[in-house]
């Protein structure tokens, strides 16, 4: 051995035992903390990645979207009147689902409930699962009119009032290819950001909704991107 | 979407000072009520004001009125002094404020010329009986950012969607009251004028160019700062204007 070489000395076992410890519980901490800022993150995207919690909130009166759009094959628009006029999609009132239930649907326990509420004179209190901030100003009307019609598929990035991009399009149509052409209705066009409903049972979130998500899409629909188409 | 340069004719010479400007501004842009305490902190909001001077002495005195708003101006000395890019002249001629962006520096309404440009010291407040008067269309800001008049955006924007749903122009005469910001549908002596300046047939820039030759009545407020005002105002047809001195 050279003189002045550095050895190490084996640590005693006490203090080997000590530094496992403290190793352990100093990784646990960094795995808890690293849980954390991931669920934080997945959070702020919308989309939680660990705890997915992809249902929906329970509403006052348990709605099936699926009975009344895959059953009986009513559009999005019969209901949602104001889609194609104006900012808000609107949720009926209470009046226009009595106009069906006034007759349909006896002995059921959510209709009953549907029909007292109507007796009460009273509106339901739904909870929202759509929600963009209050600085955002959201309108269905533009959307709606952009992607409805016969559009042609494109793949290109900045698509033409004409054109929709497969991605979108195969939202509508599981099918779709690049070079056809499809007919999208008003009702269809939903489906694009909130997904299938048609199909849910209790409504959810399906897509992050973050104003990446906006922007994105508007990019590649060369749709205006100043700030104030928004936010005003 | 773009290509306007959207702009106001104040004719001074019609103002009578009765203040619907303001109050048709506070209750469509949810700008939060103004108690006596705020204007003695000099705190108040106001997006227009009409500012009122006395001129000459009792019993030959009169009184003049000029409505000032957000000049929306083309060389805006706010833009430049904005750390974060919250305001901004757009691509339709307006210098918008951006709240979501804004950290309340206020930079901007201290490089203001024209003191149009108004902070939030306060979370806003409404008592309970007007929550449901609260414009949906209009973004209720909250402390810590600033706020100027917008030339009432949401109405430019409604409005090109009704228009654009008619197959319709949203500068056509058929929308005018729709286009026109809360201010100039209230007055009440046709004081104001909104309107597109780009558009050469429209009726603001006919009127800019009648009252912009030699003899017209035009100008446009602290000229000499050049900021490029996109608010032109008509001077008072008075008379008695040339006898004193400061007319």
């Amino acid at each position: 051995m050279i003189p002045g070489d550095f050895q190490l000395q084996r640590p005693s076992r006490k203090k080997l035992m000590l530094l496992v410890l403290l190793g352990g519980v100093g990784l646990a901490a960094f795995a808890g903390i690293v849980l954390v800022a991931i669920f934080i993150i997945s959070a702020w995207f919308g989309r939680p990645v660990i705890f997915g919690f992809d249902e929906g909130p329970a509403q006052p009166i348990a709605f099936p979207h699926t009975r009344h759009v895959e059953d009986l094959g009513l559009d999005c628009t019969f209901c949602h009147r104001n889609v194609e006029k104006g900012a808000a999609a609107t949720i009926p009132s209470v009046g226009l689902c009595m106009t069906c239930h006034i007759t349909v649907g006896d002995g059921l326990a959510e209709v009953e409930k549907l029909r007292a509420t109507f007796e009460a004179g009273q509106a339901i209190d739904w909870v929202r699962v759509h929600r963009v901030p209050d600085h955002v100003h959201f309108v269905h009307e533009a959307h709606i009119n952009r992607f409805s019609g016969t559009k042609q598929i494109v793949d290109d990035l900045s698509t033409g009032p004409d054109q929709i991009r497969l991605v979108d399009a195969r939202k509508i149509e599981p099918s779709a290819r690049v070079g056809e052409t499809i007919d999208v209705a008003a009702s269809q066009v939903c489906t694009i950001c909130h997904g299938n409903v048609g199909a849910m049972t209790t409504v959810s979130q399906v897509r992050p909704l973050k104003m990446n998500d906006c922007v994105d899409c508007h990019r590649d629909n060369a749709a205006p991107t100043d700030c104030t188409t928004c936010h005003y | 979407m773009a290509g306007e340069n959207w702009g106001m004719i104040v004719d001074v010479d019609k103002c009578i000072g009765c203040q619907a400007c303001v109050v048709a501004c506070q209750s469509e842009n949810n700008i939060p009520i103004n108690e006596e305490k705020h204007f003695n902190e000099r705190r108040a909001i106001e997006w227009i004001r009409v500012e009122r001077y006395w001129e000459g002495e009792f019993p030959d005195v009169k009184a003049r009125f000029i409505p000032i708003m957000c000049q929306h101006c083309g060389d805006a000395p706010c833009e430049p002094v904005c750390p974060v890019f919250a305001t901004y002249r757009n691509d339709e001629g307006l210098n918008v404020q951006i709240y979501n962006r804004c950290i309340g520096t206020r930079f901007c309404s201290n490089n203001c010329p024209y003191h149009v440009r108004f902070f939030n010291f306060w979370e806003p407040e409404w008592p309970e009986s007007l929550h449901n008067q609260l414009n949906p269309d209009v973004t209720v800001r909250s402390r810590g950012i600033m706020e100027k008049c917008t030339f009432c955006i949401q109405r430019i924007r409604r409005t090109k969607r009704t228009a654009s749903r008619a197959g319709a122009d949203a500068t056509d005469e058929e929308f005018e009251r729709s286009l026109d910001p809360a201010c100039v549908n209230a007055c009440p002596t046709e004081t104001l004028y909104f309107g597109d300046f780009n558009d050469p047939e429209s009726k603001v820039s006919a009127m800019k160019e009648k009252e912009s030759k030699r003899d017209g009545r035009a100008y446009t407020m602290l000229e000499n700062l050049g900021t490029n005002p996109g608010v032109i105002y008509l001077k008072k047809i008075d008379k008695h204007a040339e006898d004193v001195a400061h007319g």
